[in-house]
């Protein structure tokens, strides 16, 4: 069997602060095959976007620890310096939407010539041949090409976010990793941007990363479903299975803050708030939160294989 | 004076003579509108300075002789502009560079010994310019004390030329020594704060090398600011380098304002603040004009 497009192992990353270490990444291992999309979900504060950089090695000065396994396509991306990284990773291998996607363009640079911009640096081409390319992607995100030659100022909210999803595709990359990228826009918005999404999926078997704090959103794309708190990964299961059963008390809690459009259900919320990442509770780090805590729990609890690719780290599936 | 020794009027009485020089006193002031309130004189100084019609000096000339203050400050003017220009370019770019540098090597201790010494530019230019002036010029005999150019001046203007730039070196060095070092610092502190921004971090992300980062979407984006600093800079150096100009006895607006103050000789101070504020106006004319050339968001609603 080949191996997976990107498997994650054992990544650890933790910022040094005035207060002491923040465990930003704690252990954090999964995989993603090609033509998959894996929803990173969780609250804001859980480790999610840390995880994206983790990955894609866009560190802060701060990073205290920096350790783990980031294999892409079976090559161990831990092994490379800067250099080899930003030549044969960098948007060839990984491209990513970050959460500003608003604020990611040049500001005083056309919005073509950005986008052109990587297939210059890594395949080659010539100013002329990438612009035409560019053109061609704008057009393919529902940019008129005519745009090309804007500057970002010039754009609304959501062609910006258009025209980053068509940088990301410029290079035909592994992986895009997807940062929240509606989070900054209105719901008509970004609903057009999860059609795109869902096309670009559909059309060019592309594989993503795409992490969001949105449930509901999440489901429009997932293939699989991977639920962080505290740094860790508490439940990693297949897409369908979860949004029909999540299993972790924490994923349930979450499903049930979702509100829906014609019950008048009661909307749940989960008491407290997730805990400081700098001295994470000892033993399982939902527990001072969960209605189901046992005695059990003042021990960290593994990650649990249920079989089917399906995880969960909570002691009450636990099984001899 | 006039009056009494012109032949023309020799066969007046002595009387006479004082009423003839009382009428031509009181012409003379109604001329000038020394008759006239305060707040009238002044818009007619106002008037007359729109056209550099600064007045006359009342105790300094010009080394061509003339006391019209306009031709005092414009004969000055170049010395100073030529010398502190120089000077801030050059510190200019040693800061632009130093701190793209520093910024790029944050928290080191190159960074940290930078930072430390920084405050050490708030003892100003002119007191390494005496230490210089001992150093180079009393003990070594290499360079010259002060002034524009060797006396006699060379006849030829290459030799002219080099006779200056050797006269410029110590007072450009006491200000590279005094300036550079917060310059950089706050350079570095700057780009700090850009080379947060988000599309810096997809410019990273990109993988566009990091040169190019630094010149295409750290530099680029912070230009008119940068731009600005300088050009203020620039201008109030023009007007303001009074005690380095004495030190090295600088024939420039600066030691003339020295001169100007200690005799008070007011016309020749008040026309230096004119011409300053002149430049000033005209300094921020240009840099509005600089900034729509490189901020395409400057030029909205333009073709």
């Amino acid at each position: 069997m080949c191996p997976p497009l990107l498997r994650v192992e054992d990544l650890r990353l933790y910022f040094s602060t005035r207060k002491g270490a923040v465990k930003a990444v704690d252990d954090v291992s999964f995989e993603v095959d090609r033509g998959e999309t894996l929803a990173l979900i969780g609250e804001s504060g859980c480790g999610k976007s840390s995880l994206a950089k983790a990955i894609i090695r866009l560190l802060p000065r701060n990073v205290s620890v920096y350790e783990g396994h980031v294999y892409l396509n079976g090559e161990d991306l831990m092994n490379l310096d800067e250099e080899e990284f930003r030549k044969t990773v960098r948007w060839t291998g990984i491209s990513m939407v970050s959460q500003a996607a608003l604020n990611s363009l040049n500001p005083v640079i056309k919005v073509g010539q950005q986008v052109a911009e990587p297939l210059i640096l890594h395949k080659g081409m010539k100013g002329k041949e990438a612009l035409e390319k560019a053109r061609e992607t704008l057009q393919r995100v529902g940019i008129p090409e005519t745009f090309a030659d804007r500057y970002p100022f010039e754009l609304s909210g959501g062609m910006r976010q258009r025209a980053i999803i068509a940088m990301t595709l410029i290079t035909n990359p592994d992986l895009i990793i997807l940062d929240e990228p509606t989070s900054a826009l209105d719901v008509l918005t970004q609903a057009n941007i999860m059609n795109l999404l869902k096309k670009i999926k559909r059309e060019l078997n592309l594989s993503f990363i795409f992490i969001t704090h949105d449930i509901a959103l999440s489901s429009e794309l997932a293939d699989k479903v991977a639920v962080m708190y505290a740094g860790q990964i508490v439940e990693l299961s297949d897409a369908e299975r979860f949004y029909k059963s999540p299993l972790h008390p924490y994923s349930t809690k979450l499903m049930a803050s979702v509100p829906t459009l014609r019950e008048n259900k009661k909307l749940e919320f989960i008491p407290g708030s997730p805990p400081s990442l700098i001295e994470p509770p000892k033993g399982c780090r939902f527990a001072p939160r969960c209605p189901y805590r046992t005695e059990d729990c003042s021990r960290d609890p593994p990650l649990i294989s249920l079989g089917d690719g399906c995880y969960v780290r909570c002691w009450l599936h636990w099984k001899g | 004076m006039e009056v009494r020794n012109n032949p023309a009027y020799s066969h007046l009485t002595s009387g006479e003579m004082e009423e003839l020089i009382d009428k031509l006193y009181e012409q003379e002031v109604k001329r000038l509108g020394l008759d006239k309130p305060f707040l009238y004189r002044s818009f007619i100084y106002l008037k007359n300075a729109l056209t550099l019609e600064l007045g006359r000096a009342q105790y300094l000339t010009s080394d061509s002789g003339s006391r019209n203050v306009r031709n005092i400050i414009l004969e000055r003017l170049p010395a100073t502009v030529l010398l502190f220009t120089t000077a801030n370019l050059i510190i200019f770019v040693i800061g632009l560079f130093g701190g793209l540098f520093l910024s790029r090597r944050y928290g080191s201790k190159l960074d940290k010994v930078i930072v430390t010494l920084s405050p050490l530019s708030s003892i100003p230019g002119w007191f390494y310019g005496i230490f210089l002036i001992l150093i180079f010029a009393s003990w070594f005999h290499l360079l010259p004390y002060g002034g524009f150019v060797d006396a006699p001046p060379p006849k030829d203007s290459l030799n002219y030329a080099l006779s200056v730039m050797k006269h410029m070196i110590l007072p450009v060095i006491s200000w590279l020594i005094s300036y550079s070092l917060i310059e950089i610092y706050v350079r570095r502190t700057f780009f700090l704060m850009f080379s947060n921004e988000d599309y810096v971090e997809m410019a990273k992300a990109k993988g566009v090398p990091p040169r190019m980062i630094e010149r295409r979407y750290i530099l680029r984006p912070t230009l008119p600011p940068i731009i600005t600093s300088f050009a203020l800079t620039l201008i109030s150096s023009w007007m303001g380098a009074i005690i380095t100009e004495r030190v090295f006895n600088w024939p420039g607006i600066g030691s003339l304002f020295y001169m100007a103050a200690s005799i008070f000789d007011s016309p020749v101070i008040i026309g230096e603040v004119v011409i300053y504020a002149y430049l000033l106006g005209l300094t921020v004319f240009v840099l509005d004009v600089i900034y729509a050339l490189i901020d395409p968001r400057i030029r909205v609603g333009g073709a």
